[in-house]
């Protein structure tokens, strides 16, 4: 699975650091998640949708091997 | 009460046992309580002289329980990712254990008798050494998983 969490966040003008604390989670999970080490349960994808006020499939997208 | 309220209370019960952890304050006290253990135990085996039986059995009771009390605190920012991590180390640590106590009785028969020439009988391990192994494994693991997240 890949992901446009760092351009979003871009976007919103976020550090990853805001957006950790925006959705209760810590920095570092936030850097795992952008470097596609972490896949975020259902829970905090949509945590993120709320954010980035974007339905799931814009930010996160599955690649052939998933 | 029927069928579907009994499977979800006791869904519940189990949810509620597997993610129990204490704190985060608590690993201090955890920490603290196994270094207290770890200086209890090289105080008796240098300085202390005359049935200290006592002190060992409880010094290694309460480095068990400190690094018990370690492994079940909760991280200062604790989120699903470090769960997730937490559960890994759990399973590494179990498997390593069982394969521990099933290979290390035989590495100890080894060695003592190409060490010794008088052979020495196969014994198992104690459960204080398997545990121990298994608590070190777990916390050493969590902590790298954590560090190379």
């Amino acid at each position: 699975m890949t992901n446009r969490i760092k351009v979003e966040r871009a976007i919103l003008d976020l550090t990853q650091d805001d957006l950790a604390k925006k959705i209760g989670v810590s920095r570092q999970t936030i850097n795992s998640i952008e470097a596609n080490r972490y896949v975020p349960s259902t829970v905090l994808a949509l945590k993120l949708s709320a954010v980035f006020q974007k339905p799931v499939n814009d930010f996160f997208e599955l690649i052939e091997d998933d | 009460m029927n069928k579907e309220s009994f499977i979800e209370c006791e869904r519940k019960r189990l949810n509620k046992i597997v993610s129990f952890r204490l704190p985060h304050s608590f690993m201090k006290i955890g920490i603290a309580i196994a270094a207290i253990s770890i200086v209890a135990m090289f105080g008796r085996a240098f300085f202390m002289e005359g049935d200290t039986e006592w002190l060992k059995e409880l010094a290694k009771k309460g480095l068990l329980i400190g690094m018990l009390i370690m492994s079940v605190s909760k991280d200062k920012e604790e989120d699903e990712m470090t769960n997730n991590l937490r559960m890994q180390s759990y399973t590494i640590a179990f498997v390593i254990g069982v394969v521990y106590a099933l290979v290390m009785p035989y590495v100890d028969y080894g060695v003592s008798n190409v060490m010794k020439p008088e052979a020495e009988t196969l014994k198992d391990l104690g459960d204080f050494q398997v545990l121990l192994f298994m608590l070190m494994i777990q916390l050493m693991f969590y902590h790298t998983l954590k560090r190379n997240r």
